[in-house]
This record gives structure tokens, C-alpha cells and sequence, in this order.
């Protein structure tokens, strides 16, 4: 039995009612020391055929299936095309069950992310180079109008039907085309408002074509998109997207296929339960609930998500193996228990009731996390995300319910000297406990859209005595009796409000130290700590003045940009009413007057036509403009805050020292969990 | 006698007919609805809902339409008995309830069965040794009891048994039986998770109980009839335990009423922190995914609940207390 100083006991306790913020205890000891950090590395493809296995071995109950005659041999299983995978350290061994934790339906992401290799293409564990998937490869046309992918020959479905470039041409044909289940395109397809087609060329080549150049479209298809983002994350949760879909399941679900049309589908969906063939399809396509439904990734429902446990099963079909023929994934099956709250899953976290998470998983409580690494039998890894900010503040360019303030928020000056008052280095120790890089919104220094040397600093380090000349060359140089600037309209004191939501990070509290750093350069700002569909829908309306967020995703500038810049009116911090005209093509909304404004959406809308290697010149580009005019004040990111911070028992094998942390790499199904295992 | 149940009851459908509507109002009071909602929470976790997807989710659930269509489908569905589709779970809300109904019901009646068998007793010695030291003891515990929120309890009590006892933190089941169908392995591991959330429940309500049973039976002690059935020699246990004790429980049937919603909410903060599967947490997660359905039907269970437990404590006092019985007729 552990025995446990007081002083522990009430930190932990501290942390468990959430009271506590993380302490600099650990902030102290470098990262590089601590042993936590890994360096990254992943699974490698063996594409020569010369090192391919040449017979195969499968888990102990597939072969008892199979001599059963319930299942076909493995050689039969597995396709012409193979994916050979290499694990990061040795080849495993079959059985065990991975055990989870998850917060209900809603967290439907926590096993699509597992199953994420049912994509095209998925990106490497650097998240900057594509590695095939789906297809073993794929070529965009010199003219940038026909985008071509090679399909795996002799891919099957979970259920044994093979899977062709049918599949691909029924989703676009009879899903995403019908306007009862899509009302509207999605920009994904449609290059400058020119919907594109997927035509069939034979049973395993597909084309995507386009009327005008779509470059763009090869990172699209490779990223977490509506397009490339495969069937287990686009077609749950009533989503409708994912470029193929299992037509010889769903077809008989769909009215065109129905002997009697709209009316025998809608009176068949009410036998079942459903208000209509819509929902009914809703639900068929969703491998989350519905157990029945065809897959392409390594594991299957075989109990629904919306129960108190999700369970899930290896997948007989799956199409890799490892470098000795053992058809993936080695682990049977994979267990997701219910916790109601954050603080239980964290609490079982601790106690070993999990074999690896690093979803929900709170960085504030790594200092208790640690101490009970052993008697939890786990081990912490810190995983750093790509993205330059955890806590960004958007100062909204169209707010207009008070010209003054408004007036302010426009002010470029304005805005640096804020961002210049910010000392980033106490918010990284108070918060992310020293291990994150303060600095600008810029990504991360490795990816290919860091705008240079010099960025993540510009404007974004900490002075006072700067941020002071700022504000009193702009003419906010009279104070109150407090010391506080006041408004040159009617001399009472300028307030600024923050709105900011409780969510993944403690952000009203980490507000209410910049307020504090604020009211040192004598700018007043007061946090409203609001809850999250009314922060959502004050956005919306164009209320706030200035907005909390983290910018993840925006490290892909192209697939994820609404944390950066204003296109996309459903979270447009930065001018909800700059994305309503940007989205409507200048019919609603209103037109930037600022000219730096006007020159990102130019520069974005013209990505899309470019090659890549101009495309990311733009990206630099807009990030400068970005940086430099401060829009958007970037603190402290590339931080392990979010799915960072990951538990791992030591039981289990061939885990990457490091994992990639972004949207598009499927933490942690980039890590391709097929290929994990139990050492004993 | 029968006018008088006929009028109780005409009042209580109208009193749940006011309660539906209340309950759908509220529920929709927050800006935004359930679509806003999910976007927000796939938001935080990095996922895309593009325009098209909301709209369409949104006529998908017909939550374009004014508040008074959403209500008018709903309670004509709910009066045929189908409560509809919970958003958030994607099943039909008598599956999502039933599923938790019935472990909330156990915690709950285990949780009452020992907050009386605790309370009682000892409200009862406390006021027959008045002033003892064991009665101080009692008043003690008990005012620590009230005075510290449960939740707080709960927490307190799960960490130390984590660090100390090792053991399985919050839940009802072991990992083993989380999957497995009812046995009677799966029944003893229930009956083992059982023991801390009906003691954290019922700790509270005790000293409650305590204090009232307290207060009760020291008033009915100083009454006369206790002197006479003494001096008529009655043994000491049969004069307290036959009449003053029975007059004191009084109170107790009145309360019956907010016994019903109990047994099915539990503590919905309690059950939250040990992380049951009851009925409780279920409510608070519809009410901020503004799943309409869910947290509608769960409400109304509730509203309902609590006026066929107010009739029922109407017709036992009516039975126990000739004196109300009296009242009615005159």
C-alpha cells in the first residue's frame, strides 16, 4: 500500500474539484530532462514487393472462424495490393483488449480517430508527409482540373464484399448528390463555385474533375476533411461526407433502390422506428451505432456508442499486415467505458483502469499523474501539438455596437501594444506548466507554413514600456484617478471585454491573468466567462468584442482556416460579419475596409488554383500579414494541452515514443493503433 | 371522500399539463438550441460541421420550426406514449432512460432504506435521553453531516479509497461485469459497488431526519397521554414506540411526495462525481446538449412523479390520521 504525504493528498484533492490551477513545480526541471518528451517516429509502408511476406498467419479466433467455414482463408482475406506495414519497434504478438475511457455519444471522435486509417491517404507521424492508405497512389493532373487516385486491388469491406471505385462513384451519385440528404455542395467539391464529378475509369482508379485548376485539392484529400476524411468520422454523426460509401449495404436503404419509391423507404424507415428514410440512412451509415454497417479500418462496433460500454472488434477483412504476414491489428478488441465526467475518467486514468489514453486527459494534473505512475502501471508521455497558440485572443474587426470600442479593436497599434503587454512566460508556467513555447499564432517551426525566423516573436514578446508608447502615440494618453486609459469620446474609462468559454483549457482563468497584465499598461478588460452555445451564438450575432479560443488546425492553413481567418461564418472570431461576406460571395455580410483584410482573403481564395510549392509561399504570406497586424494575439501553444498528455501501460508494445498531435494526424490514430500489442 | 380524491386528481393532470409546458419553455430558454450545441462540442475537439451539415441537422429535427409546432409534436407523441428520439444518444428516450431506471431506482430505495434505518432509531433515543452525551455525540454528527455538501463527501471518500483501499473509483460495476450479462456474479459485484454511493446519499438526509424525529417526539413526549399511559403502568418501550413515536412519523408521510422523484433522479451531483449510471447525470448532460426530448420527458417523469407522491401522501396521511380524515368530512 503507497503511502502518501498530506500535502500530496490535498494537491490532488486541490486538482480533483478543479480548483487548482497547475503549479510551476515541474515548469523548473527542462523538458528534454524530464524524460517525458519523446522524439517522434512511426510505423514505415514496405512498398518494395521484393520485402513482402510471402505467406500469412491471422489471430487464433479468426482461424478457428475459418476452420469453422465461417470465414474465408487469410490469403483470400487480404488483397492483391497490400499495405506491409513495419511496426515502430517488433512484430507483435495477437490478443488483449485496449481499454478506453469516453464521455458519450457526443465523443463518437474518440474511436473514429482510432479507425482513421479508412482514409485515401493519412499523413506520417511528423504530420508533414501523406502516406497511402486506401490508395496505394494517387496523382493530380499538370492542368490541376482531374485528380486520380489508384485504389488498393482486391480491398473488402468488413463484411467481404470488395470495395471499388463503385463505392466511391455511389457516395457521389446517390449520397452526396441527393438533396434530401444534402441540401448544399460542400467547398471541398466545388473549386470557385464549379461543382466537381468523380467519374469511375475501371474497378480501382478513380478521377476527381474539376473545370478549373484545383491543386489545393491533393492536400484536401490527405487531410481531416469533408472530402478526405474517410467513412468512420464523415458518415457518423449524421454526416454524409467522406468521398465512398458502402453501396452494396446502403443501397437498399435509399429510395431510387426501393421497389415503390419515396413512400415504400419512408414507410419502411417508420416500421423501424424512424421519422423518415433521411434518419433511417442516418443511422445505417453510421458504424458508431449501427453494428451492421460495412468498414474499411481496423476495427467495428459490435456493441453501440450510445450504450454505457462501446466495444469494438477487430476487423477479419483489415488489409495490412505487419513484415512477417501477420494480418493487423494484433489486438482483439478495444473497450470504451462511459465516465460522466472528466474528473472520473482522469481519477481512472490514475489508477490503471486504462491501457492508453491521451483523450480528456487534464495537463493540470500532471504532477499527480506522475506520482501514481507506478502503482498505475502506466507511463506519461508529453506529446506536443503543431499548432502556435492554446489560447489566442481574436479581436472581432466588424464589431460596431460601440464605435469607440470598435474604433480600438481596428487599431493596429492598438492591438500590438496589448499583445506586446502580454508576459507569456508567467501564463506558460501558471498553465501549461513551463512545457509549452510561448510566442505568436505562427505553426509550429516544422511544418512547411512557418512564415520564417523572427515570427513567433514579432510583436509577440514581452514590453511594457513599448506597449505604453503604443497606446499614448495613439492618443489613449489620459487616465483616471486608478490609472486606467479612458475613451476619447466621453473620457470615461475604455473597458474591453473578453468573452471566454470553459472548455478544453481553463480559459476565463488564464483571461483573467491577461486582464491583469492589461491593467498594467492601463487598459481595463473584463472576462465574461460564458457558456459555450451562448458565447457560440453572441458570435454569431456579432456581439463580441474580443474572443477566446485555442487556434488548433490552423497549422494546415487550407483545410482548417477558420481560426486564422475570417471564411467561415459558423466560429468567425475575427469579423463573423468579413465571413458572411467572404462565404456568400459579397451578398450578405459586409466587405473589409481594411485593405490588409481584403489581401489574406485574396491570397487565400487563390491558393486553391496553386501549385504546392507557390501554395505555401501564399500560406507565409498570409501568416505575416497575420502576425504582423495582430488580429489575433497569439500566448503560449505547441503545448501537450490538448490530447498531449497520454498514459500508456507498460504492457503494451510497439507504442511511439511520441506521438503527433493535430487534427489531421488522428491522435492517436495516425500512430496506426493495428499495429500495437500486448507484451504478456 | 370521493369528491374529495375526484378533485385531487382533476387538479394534479392539470398541474402536470402546466408542468409539460413549463418544462418545454425552459428547456428552450437558452440561446441556441441543440445543433449550436454540437457544433460548439465538436469545435473544442478540433471537427469540422460545415453550414450545410447544421442546416440540415436542423430540419432533420424540426428545430426551424416556432416553439409552439416543436411543443405540439412532442406532447401529441408523448400522449400516445412516445416520448421520441433522444438527439444527443440517437435512440428513443424510453430506451436511454430505461436503461439507467431501474440501477437508479436500487441506489435510491438502498439510499432511503438506510437513511431510515439510521435516522429513526437514533432520533428517536435522542429525544428519550435528552441532553446525554451520546445525544451531544449524535447532534454533533449529524450538524457535520448537514453542514458538509455530499458531493464534497463523495470526493473526499473516493480519493482516500483510491490511495488507500485501492479501490475501484466511482461506477457501479467492476471492468469485468461492465459487459457481462446478469449473473449472480454481477448481481454481488453491484451489491459490493453499492455500499459508498447509498451511505454518501444517505448521509445527509440523516441528519435531517434525525433533527426532525428529534424535534417531533420531544413535543409529543411532554404530552399528557404519555403521563397517562404511564401511570397505567405501561412498559417504558410500549409507551414511546405505540403512541408518541406514531404521532411523531406524521411529518414523515408528508414528505412522501418528494420520495418518488428521488428514487428516479438520485442526486444528480452526487451521482455525477461516483459517476453512476442513474438517471441524474443523464438529465444535466440533455439539459446542456439541449437535447429537448430527453431532458423533456425526464422533467415531466419527474413533475409526474412528484404529484402522484403528493397524492399518495394525501391518501396515507388521510389513512394514518383520524384527524385529517375528520377535517374532510366536516
Amino acid at each position: 500500500m503507497a503511502t502518501k504525504s498530506p500535502i500530496l493528498a490535498a494537491l490532488a484533492l486541490g486538482l480533483t474539484i478543479a480548483i487548482g490551477t497547475a503549479s510551476g513545480a515541474l515548469a523548473q526541471a527542462s523538458l528534454e530532462q524530464s524524460g517525458l518528451v519523446g522524439r517522434p517516429e512511426g510505423i514505415t509502408i514496405i512498398t518494395d514487393q521484393a520485402q513482402w511476406p510471402k505467406s500469412f498467419n491471422e489471430a487464433p479466433q479468426l482461424a478457428e472462424l475459418v476452420k469453422q467455414g465461417k470465414l474465408p482463408p487469410v490469403k483470400d482475406r487480404l488483397p492483391q495490393d497490400l499495405m506491409v506495414i513495419k511496426p515502430v519497434k517488433e512484430i507483435g504478438k495477437y490478443g488483449g483488449t485496449w481499454r478506453r475511457g469516453f464521455t458519450g455519444p457526443g465523443d463518437n471522435e474518440n474511436g473514429n480517430r482510432i479507425n482513421a486509417s479508412d482514409r485515401p491517404m493519412l499523413v506520417d507521424h511528423t504530420g508533414a508527409v501523406v502516406n497511402p492508405s486506401l490508395a496505394k497512389s494517387w496523382k493530380m493532373s499538370d492542368d490541376g482540373k482531374t485528380f486520380t487516385l489508384n485504389l488498393r486491388r482486391g480491398l473488402r469491406w468488413s463484411d467481404g464484399t470488395p470495395m471499388s471505385a463503385d463505392d466511391f462513384v455511389f457516395w457521389f451519385e446517390d449520397i452526396y448528390s441527393n438533396k434530401d440528404i444534402l441540401p448544399v455542395g460542400i467547398a471541398d467539391m466545388t473549386p470557385d463555385g464549379k461543382p466537381g464529378k468523380i467519374v469511375k475509369v475501371d474497378d480501382h482508379t478513380v478521377n476527381f474533375v474539376f473545370d478549373v485548376p484545383f491543386y489545393l485539392f491533393e492536400t484536401l484529400m490527405s487531410g481531416d476533411t469533408l472530402i478526405g476524411g474517410g467513412q468512420a468520422v464523415r458518415q457518423s454523426n449524421k454526416g454524409s461526407f467522406g468521398a465512398y460509401a458502402p453501396a452494396h449495404y446502403l443501397k437498399k436503404f435509399l429510395p431510387k433502390y426501393t421497389p415503390g419509391g419515396v413512400d415504400a423507404a419512408n414507410t419502411a424507415a417508420k416500421a423501424e422506428g424512424f421519422d423518415n428514410w433521411v434518419s433511417r440512412l442516418h443511422f445505417k451509415k453510421d458504424w458508431t451505432l449501427n453494428t451492421e454497417v460495412p468498414v474499411l479500418g481496423p476495427f467495428r462496433t459490435v456493441q453501440p456508442i450510445n450504450n454505457a460500454v462501446w466495444v469494438m472488434e477487430r476487423n477479419p477483412f483489415y488489409w495490412a499486415v505487419d513484415t512477417a504476414g501477420n494480418q493487423l491489428p494484433y489486438l482483439d478488441r478495444v473497450t470504451m467505458t462511459l465516465a460522466e465526467n472528466l474528473e472520473v475518467l482522469n481519477l481512472r486514468a490514475m489508477a490503471g483502469d486504462f491501457d492508453l489514453q491521451e483523450r480528456h486527459i487534464d495537463l493540470g494534473k500532471l504532477p499527480v499523474l506522475l506520482e501514481n505512475q507506478q502503482r498505475g502501471k502506466y507511463k506519461v508521455h508529453l506529446d506536443l501539438a503543431l499548432n502556435g497558440t492554446d489560447a489566442i485572443y481574436h479581436f472581432n474587426q466588424t464589431y460596431d455596437a460601440d464605435p469607440e470600442i470598435a474604433k480600438w479593436l481596428r487599431s493596429t497599434d492598438f492591438r500590438r501594444a496589448l499583445s506586446l503587454a502580454i508576459d507569456r512566460k508567467q501564463l506558460n508556467e501558471t498553465f501549461w506548466l513551463g512545457v509549452a513555447v510561448p510566442g505568436s499564432t505562427a505553426p509550429g517551426e516544422v511544418l512547411p507554413y512557418f512564415p520564417g525566423p523572427g515570427w513567433r516573436e514579432k510583436w509577440s514578446t514581452f514590453d511594457q514600456k513599448q506597449a505604453n508608447e503604443l497606446l499614448d502615440k495613439i492618443g489613449l494618453t489620459k487616465k483616471d484617478e486608478q490609472g486606467f486609459r479612458v475613451r476619447t469620446d466621453n473620457g470615461q474609462r475604455l473597458r474591453l471585454q473578453i468573452q471566454a468559454v470553459q472548455a478544453f483549457l481553463p480559459w476565463p482563468k488564464i483571461s483573467e491573468m491577461v486582464a491583469d497584465q492589461w491593467a498594467k499598461v492601463g487598459i481595463q478588460a473584463d472576462v465574461r466567462d460564458t457558456e459555450r452555445s451562448l458565447a457560440m451564438t453572441r458570435t454569431q450575432n456579432n456581439e463580441h468584442q474580443i474572443m477566446v479560443w485555442n487556434n488548433g488546425g490552423t497549422e494546415l492553413l487550407y483545410l482548417f482556416p477558420r481560426h486564422a481567418i475570417p471564411v467561415d461564418p459558423t466560429e468567425a472570431y475575427m469579423g463573423p460579419e468579413h465571413a458572411k461576406w467572404y462565404n456568400s460571395g459579397g451578398r450578405l455580410g459586409k466587405k473589409p475596409e481594411d485593405p490588409n483584410i481584403l489581401k489574406i482573403l485574396e491570397l487565400f481564395t487563390a491558393a486553391s488554383g496553386q501549385k504546392a510549392e507557390d501554395r505555401i509561399k501564399t500560406a507565409q504570406e498570409i501568416w505575416k500579414i497575420l502576425i504582423d497586424q495582430q488580429y489575433s494575439i497569439g500566448t503560449v501553444g505547441q503545448s501537450p494541452a490538448l490530447m498531449g498528455v497520454r498514459l500508456v501501460s507498460e504492457r503494451l508494445g510497439n507504442i511511439p515514443s511520441r506521438n503527433c498531435i493535430a487534427q489531421h494526424c488522428r491522435t492517436p490514430g495516425g500512430a496506426h493503433p493495428e499495429t500495437w500489442f500486448y507484451k504478456n | 371522500m370521493l369528491t374529495y380524491i375526484l378533485q385531487r386528481l382533476g387538479l394534479a393532470l392539470v398541474t402536470i399539463w402546466a408542468i409539460s409546458v413549463i418544462s418545454f419553455v425552459i428547456i428552450q430558454l437558452p440561446p441556441g438550441d441543440f445543433v449550436d450545441a454540437y457544433i460548439a462540442n465538436l469545435s473544442a475537439s478540433g471537427s469540422v460541421v460545415s453550414q450545410q451539415q447544421a442546416q440540415s441537422l436542423r430540419q432533420l429535427y424540426g428545430l426551424d420550426q416556432p416553439v409552439w409546432v416543436q411543443y405540439w409534436k412532442w406532447i401529441s407523441r408523448v400522449v400516445q406514449g412516445d416520448f421520441g428520439p433522444s438527439m444527443e444518444w440517437g435512440r428513443p428516450v424510453t430506451e436511454v432512460i430505461g436503461d439507467r431506471l431501474w440501477l437508479t431506482v436500487v441506489v435510491s430505495i438502498s439510499a432511503i432504506l438506510l437513511t431510515w434505518g439510521i435516522a429513526l432509531p437514533i432520533g428517536i433515543y435522542s429525544a428519550v435521553r435528552q441532553y446525554s452525551v451520546a445525544d451531544y455525540a449524535f447532534t454533533l454528527v449529524g450538524f457535520i453531516g448537514l453542514a458538509v455538501p455530499n458531493f464534497l463527501l463523495a470526493l473526499v471518500i473516493m480519493y482516500f479509497g483510491f490511495v488507500l483501499f485501492d479501490l475501484n473509483i466511482g461506477g457501479l460495476f467492476s471492468a469485468e461485469y461492465q459487459l457481462a450479462p446478469w449473473s449472480w456474479g454481477k448481481a454481488l459485484d453491484l451489491m459490493r459497488h453499492l455500499p459508498l454511493p447509498a451511505m454518501i446519499l444517505a448521509l445527509a438526509g440523516t441528519a435531517q431526519l434525525i433533527r426532525i424525529m428529534r424535534a417531533n417526539l420531544l413535543d409529543e413526549l411532554r404530552r399528557p397521554y404519555v403521563a397517562t399511559a404511564r401511570a397505567r403502568g405501561l412498559p417504558e418501550w410500549r409507551v414511546i414506540v405505540k403512541y408518541p413515536v406514531r404521532a411523531a412519523l406524521n411529518p414523515f408521510a408528508s414528505t412522501i411526495g418528494y420520495l418518488l422523484p428521488f428514487v428516479v433522479s438520485g442526486s444528480i451531483v452526487v451521482s455525477l462525481v461516483l459517476s453512476l449510471p442513474t438517471v441524474g447525470p443523464l438529465l444535466l448532460r440533455a439539459l446542456i446538449a439541449q437535447d429537448m426530448f430527453l431532458a423533456g420527458t425526464i422533467v415531466l417523469l419527474l413533475g409526474v412523479l412528484t404529484v402522484v407522491g403528493t397524492f399518495i401522501s394525501d391518501l396515507i396521511l388521510m389513512w394514518i390520521d383520524p384527524r385529517i380524515r375528520a377535517g374532510i368530512h366536516g
